[in-house]
């Protein structure tokens, strides 16, 4: 009887620990994420035609060409110089821009250019809440599957908010960053805001040489606390000025001003030299390359490129994708969100992330070449810009010329919020302004800033492109490295699923493992338990077997011990 | 008691309808005064006050939207409405007394874009898939013609809390085959739109029917409407003005399914949670300043009764014990 009890102890005991020991000789396998199973998007955006890509004219509009991916709509470019009111019908129907959005006249200081400018701005929200289903509208991206709720300035545009009615994407006007605004110094310049958001908002013309009040249309410094009241919703306001100083400058949103902001309601506007036809680029949308110069920046450099610097925070954004209710909004917003607790999660050039900021914010150039950046800090923390091969010159700090003999070079570029700085690139390859043609990237060093919501790479990193590094698709030419960077065009990354050096070897030596193949702990525990269960089990099947024997077993040890009990009592 | 509930009830019935009462008379005389403050700004926001060429090419467009809209405004002056919105009409169709007054303006173009699908002027007013004559198949004749005034502005989500924007009304009903001219006035100084979804495809490109204007002006086009029971979705596609609240149908016959979501009408398909909050009340002021006033007197009162009876037990005790401890010793000494 005993020795039954020990077998099956042991085996008990056997069987467990072969399940440890085969569970610790081999690890688990390499699980790869075949690329199939991913949300390819092109790199390109093949709805943007190759013929924008072209120098151009249009309507005597002259617009140099732009190699990278997606260039500005070269309709819009024509618009932005000649105004909506000087264009043919034809383009004006291209553009998508309301017939009133840029009115140009009168040449007062009759130099061949208009000097009267009106520029209409709306304001739209991108990645908001539905009431009629379970997304966004109208959605726009800021990296492959990154949709964070937003607010801009958008010029005033013409019938829908969405490519179309089947779609939920946003009219190509409708986008971050809020657009680029560029005027000549003295120009009577009459921003009109019509408030087309739910929430009250302003205009703050950070930098730009404008009266604290005017006669006609009021308070001109957009701050409520100071010198206008909030411009509630369908209601409309009108900011005149005339810089008298070029530069440039900062346009934002001052009403709550710590959530506006951040929100996306902010932009750069440039203030440009007065010169004699100077038919400047009213509006850059979408920041980036700036395709028709005005004249003075034509006279001094090859190239120019407005590159505005954001930064969202992700719980504030979502805000407007929890509730439809204004009220429940505002709450949220103003009573509930603390900034003091707040982090920034998304980093944007030009209201784009990587790797889109490939598509747009490339800064492609030749050697030797002059090249004028213009940068702009929106976010809230201090930025450090560093330029990967190059080392360039600050000539301008918040819009204002730098003493030309005391102008220094540097290759990291730190920017505090609202900080605007002009910067000469040039390409000459001496080992100081540059190395030497190379797809060199430019990224804020702050090494949060090369993440979106903390996943690398993303964030607000670009490239400064020589030419013979650029591919005919628009993108740099990386394939002879071996980089493939397509797997940073699929939502999946961005959503933390692709184990990222899953392909730098053939045996995805640092893919993702799988589960256990053999016995886990949890699989173990419970094959041990039915063991144990099992063995009771047999155990009572024993007893009730061999009841009789063992009734008499102990009815014997019984009697016995009475027998030895007695005998000790006789004793 | 029945009494003097009914008479309570009557008095708040009372009580709330004066408010209500008191603002509808207040409505026209406020907008007209609204009027003049907002033509003011609308017009220097065109640059025209200080050269004559700007109120040449404003003419077409503002002046005659200014009397629109007080007209459409002055209620009991419907016929007079009507006379307007031909002028409306006139303006959309006949094009040769604007593009000389644009020559003149000396652009050497101008934005009246013109077929029968498209009507676009400077101002980027514009009606889209307009269908003044051609009969859908499932029509014999036009069953009538009827003129319905769709007022759109921030205004009329007062009605609505929640809302941010509305039409004056959510739904409006016609009967199939009939001939519909909308006047939509925009009594904001933003862009709206009359945006109907739907429509058959052969008759109006992609389905729709477009009035889109900024206010305060107002805009007007024909559709007929199909022969069978239909209803259509109506709204201002400029971002989340549907979806805080510019939204109606229009309910041809009997009418199909309803739209969701539309404002006093519809429920939304997702709904937000609400929660009363904790908010600061006049009435908790006063409360709360009485009940600290009862209590720091109740408190005062109370601890000047406690600390005398605190006294007197202390007293007591003080007489008390050492006379027990004599009594027992007393005792223990007396056995």
């Amino acid at each position: 009887m005993p020795r039954h009890f020990f077998i099956a102890i042991l085996t008990f005991y056997l069987m467990s620990t072969a399940a440890v020991v085969q569970a610790s000789l081999k690890l688990p396998a390499t699980v790869k994420v075949e690329s199939a199973a991913l949300t390819a998007e092109p790199m390109c955006d093949p709805k943007i035609s190759l013929a924008w890509r072209e120098a151009q004219e249009i309507d005597g509009v002259k617009i140099d060409a732009s190699p990278g991916c997606s260039p500005d709509n070269p309709v819009w470019i024509a618009a932005a110089v000649k105004g909506t009111n000087n264009i043919s019908m034809d383009t004006l129907m291209k553009t998508g821009l309301s017939p009133d959005a840029i009115i140009k006249t009168d040449d007062i200081d009759g130099d061949g250019d208009p000097d009267r400018i009106i520029i209409k701005l709306e304001i739209m929200e991108l990645n908001g809440r539905s009431p009629d289903f379970p997304g966004i509208v109208p959605t726009f991206d800021i990296a492959p599957g990154v949709q964070p709720g937003a607010w801009v300035f958008a010029p005033k545009t013409s019938g829908m908010s969405t490519e179309n009615f089947e779609s939920v994407r946003a009219n190509p006007l409708l986008r971050l960053p809020s657009p680029v605004i560029r005027v000549e110094q003295g120009d009577i310049v009459q921003i009109v805001l019509e408030n087309t958001h739910y929430f009250p908002h302003s205009i703050h013309l950070h930098g730009v040489d404008h009266p604290f009040s005017h006669g006609e249309h009021g308070g001109q410094d957009g701050v409520p606390q100071t010198s206008e009241v909030e411009l509630m919703p369908g209601g409309r306001r009108v900011y005149q000025f005339q810089a008298r100083q070029p530069g440039t400058m900062f346009y934002h949103c001052h009403v709550q001003t710590h959530t506006h902001l951040a929100m996306g309601l902010a932009g750069m506007i440039v203030i440009e030299e007065n010169k004699p036809n100077n038919w400047v680029q009213t509006l850059n949308i979408g920041g980036g390359h700036v395709r028709h110069r005005s004249v003075a920046v034509r006279e001094q450099f090859d190239q120019e490129y407005d590159l505005h610097y954001h930064a969202m925070d992700k719980e504030l954004s979502e805000i407007i994708q929890k509730y439809n209710d204004p009220r429940l909004i505002a709450r949220d917003m103003n009573q509930r969100y603390d900034i003091t607790d707040a982090t920034e999660d998304y980093y944007t050039l030009n209201g784009l992330s990587f790797p889109y900021t490939l598509r747009e914010s490339l800064i492609v150039v030749d050697p030797d070449q002059k090249i004028k950046l213009r940068m702009l800090n929106s976010g809230g923390e201090l930025i450090a810009v560093h330029t990967h091969g190059h080392h360039a010159t600050i000539t301008h700090y918040d819009g204002v010329e730098h003493n030309p003999a005391a102008q220094i070079m540097r290759d990291v570029f730190d920017m505090a919020p609202a900080q605007r700085l002009d910067l000469k690139l040039e390409t000459i390859d001496d080992g100081k302004h540059s190395y030497g043609p190379g797809d060199w990237l430019i990224h804020d060093h702050r090494e949060k800033g090369i993440t979106t919501n903390g996943m690398a790479e993303g964030g607000s990193m670009s490239s400064i492109v020589y030419k013979s590094y650029l591919g005919e698709s628009g993108m740099p030419k990386v394939s002879h490295f071996g980089i493939d960077l397509s797997q940073y065009f699929t939502k999946e990354y961005f959503e933390r699923r692709v184990p990222i050096w899953q392909n730098l070897d053939d045996f995805a030596s640092l893919g993702s493992p799988g589960g256990d193949d053999g016995l886990s702990a949890a699989n173990q525990a419970t094959l041990l338990n039915a063991l144990i269960g099992l063995l009771i089990g047999l155990l009572v099947y024993g007893v009730f077997a061999k009841r009789e024997y063992i009734k008499q077993t102990f009815m014997a040890m019984v009697s016995r011990s009475k027998d030895a009990k007695g005998g000790t009592n006789n004793g | 008691m029945v009494k003097q509930t009914t008479a309570l009830m009557v008095a708040s019935i009372f009580a709330m309808s004066v408010p209500a009462l008191a603002q509808q008379p207040a409505k026209p005389n406020e907008h007209v005064h609204d009027h003049g403050a907002d033509t003011a700004p609308s017009k220097s926001a065109n640059g025209q006050p200080k050269s004559d060429e700007h109120d040449h090419h404003d003419h077409s467009g503002h002046t005659m939207s200014q009397d629109k809209g007080t007209a459409v405004d002055h209620e009991g002056m419907h016929a007079d409405d009507h006379s307007q919105h031909d002028m409306d009409h006139d303006h959309a169709t006949d094009h040769s007394a604007h593009s000389a007054q644009s020559t003149e303006h000396g652009d050497g173009h101008h934005h009246h874009h013109m077929d029968n699908d498209h009507i676009m002027d400077h101002e980027g007013t514009m009606i889209m898939g307009q269908n003044l004559d051609k009969l859908p198949s499932s029509c014999k004749s036009i069953s009538e013609s009827v003129e319905i005034t769709v007022k759109a502005g921030r205004k009329y989500a007062r009605n609505f809390p929640g809302t941010a924007f509305a039409f004056d009304q959510q739904q409006w009903n016609v009967k199939p085959c009939s001939k519909v001219t909308f006047h939509f006035v925009n009594e904001d100084n933003i862009r709206h739109q009359f945006m109907m979804h739907g429509l058959p495809k052969y008759l109006y490109k992609y389905g729709m029917f477009h009035l889109e204007v900024t206010g305060p002006k107002t805009v007007s086009g024909t559709i007929i409407v199909p022969g069978s029971d239909d209803t259509f979705l109506v709204h201002c596609d400029i971002s989340h003005h549907m979806e805080k609240g510019m939204k109606a149908q229009l309910v041809v016959g009997k009418g199909a399914e309803s739209i969701p979501s539309i404002p006093g009408l519809t429920p939304y398909n997702r709904n937000d949670t609400y929660e009363a909050e904790n908010l600061p009340k006049a009435s908790d002021k006063a409360a709360q300043s009485a009940m600290v006033r009862q209590i720091t007197a109740f408190t005062n009162n109370s601890n000047m009764q406690n600390y005398a009876m605190i006294g007197l037990g202390a007293l007591l005790g003080l007489f008390v014990i050492p006379l027990f401890r004599k009594i027992l010793l007393r005792k223990k000494s007396t056995e």
